[in-house]
């Protein structure tokens, strides 16, 4: 149960991380995302010390993704959200498909139906 | 079940004998209110703003194939906004074969990738119903399975106020009706996670500021400077204050090449921060790209004389602008 939850946090906690991403722009200019980012510099230093790219390319090709395409996709994130999926392309939530969702409407639609009527 | 809602509680109060019940009663209810928070605070007090009943039936409807809920998902949304994609050509940019479905952090990149900014909502049921009620459809990831599996996009496309109940396009089907209550068991399962994808000339209703100016943020890194501008002239639109937008805005101008219309920008934002570093170091970077060094040189100084977190990308624009100064003199020295 408490590892249920420890994961929900972390999730939240990844949404949250997700809206403060981070880049540069072109030579001379200083980019948008790095002065719109709300983290101090301390954090934007580790962020970008642990930065993936490569590394989250080459984990979304071991895992079925054709080469050229996995570029193009990490080439579409933030570096914080590269930084989200270094590593954890295997653990984190992969939406896939709607089985079971009957069994689980059986179980808990008359209850909740319930209590929305009796409000 | 021993559930009873908090209202019929307190009319249950007058007898002593009953009000022992009553407490009892009371804490099985705020134990159930606690289960689905959001469901019973909907329940308790309805946002008065928000229309009762409301459903996008034009939104249209991607039947899944296999495990590919993600693609289907990603299309509804994105060709509601007006993108010309089917769920075919999204499955080699958000299907992951070996784990048979798509990551949150790609479905939001690759909206990106069609022309949208996508934006994560705030993790409030309400803000999926004011997203609705204001036209755009929002995709949800549920767990619709007993343990850890079963994770599932859905797109909600409409919700009905008197039986509590929201309207999604899911799976295989174009109109899956669902309690408010059972979507938030499932739903909060990805940590209330939702998203939506709107063309960058719109900004989501339940947007806030700093989150909103991030989401174009990522969009203009995605590659698509001409629509970040219109994204960033839409936000100051509604944000004029937001120093950030204009330094975005000017940066977007620079890369389309409009160097005066960019210079325009961050004088404006001078005048309103002066101090800023970046503004000064932008400024001082563009108006040398147009070949006004010695009109730089001062805002470069002032900027490098700041010092702070950017003063190594000042010092390199600093290092250019003197070097470019260097090489016109000695071109006029040559001319005389």
């Amino acid at each position: 149960m408490k590892s249920v939850w420890a994961r929900t946090l972390c999730r939240i906690l990844m949404v949250l991380t997700a809206l403060s991403p981070i880049q540069f722009a072109q030579a001379g200019m200083i980019g948008t995302e790095q002065v719109a980012s709300a983290a101090s510099q301390a954090d934007r230093n580790t962020v970008l010390q642990f930065l993936g790219r490569p590394e989250v390319v080459s984990q979304l090709q071991s895992m079925g993704v054709d080469a050229a395409r996995a570029k193009d996709r990490v080439a579409a994130m933030t570096d914080q959200e590269v930084q989200q999926l270094a590593g954890k392309i295997q653990s984190m939530p992969a939406g896939a498909d709607d089985t079971g969702l009957i069994i689980l409407l059986l179980v808990i639609a008359g209850v909740v139906w319930w209590v929305w009527f009796r409000r | 079940m021993g559930l009873v809602p908090p209202l019929a509680i307190a009319l249950d109060l007058q007898g002593s004998a009953r009000r022992l019940a009553g407490v009892f009663i009371l804490t099985l209810a705020a134990g159930c209110a606690s289960f689905i928070p959001q469901t019973s605070e909907l329940a308790k007090s309805w946002p008065p703003e928000l229309p009762k009943q409301v459903e996008l039936s034009e939104v249209p409807f991607f039947p899944q194939l296999e495990y590919q809920c993600g693609p289907a998902a990603l299309a509804t949304v994105l060709v509601n906004a007006g993108a010309k994609v089917t769920p075919e050509e999204l499955v080699p940019q958000v299907y992951i074969p070996e784990r048979k479905g798509s990551l949150q952090v790609e479905m939001l990149a690759a909206a990106r990738r069609h022309g949208m900014v996508s934006y994560a909502l705030a993790p409030r049921f309400e803000h999926i119903l004011r997203e609705i009620a204001a036209g755009t459809p929002v995709i949800v990831l549920q767990n619709l399975g007993v343990f850890n599996a079963g994770w599932h996009y859905a797109v909600a496309v409409g919700y009905d106020y008197g039986p509590g109940t929201l309207v999604l396009r899911s799976g295989t089907l174009q109109r899956d009706v669902l309690p408010f209550a059972t979507h938030e068991m499932v739903w909060m399962r990805s940590g209330y996670w939702a998203m939506v994808a709107v063309p960058p000339d719109r900004i989501p209703v339940t947007a806030e500021e700093n989150s909103w100016l991030n989401a174009i943020a990522a969009f203009e890194r995605a590659g698509d400077a001409q629509g970040a501008r219109v994204a960033y002239k839409t936000f100051l639109g509604r944000w004029p204050e937001n120093l950030n937008a204009h330094i975005g805005l000017a940066n977007t101008h620079h890369t389309l090449g409009e160097l005066s219309e960019a210079a325009a920008v961050l004088r404006e934002a001078a005048r309103r921060d002066p101090e800023s570093v970046v503004v000064l170091n932008n400024l001082a970077q563009t108006l040398s790209d147009l070949g006004r060094n010695e009109e730089a040189l001062p805002y470069i100084e002032r900027a490098a004389a700041a010092g702070g977190p950017f003063a190594p990308a000042v010092q390199k624009t600093h290092e250019t602008i003197l070097l470019r100064l260097r090489g016109q003199g000695s071109r006029v020295e040559r001319l005389q």
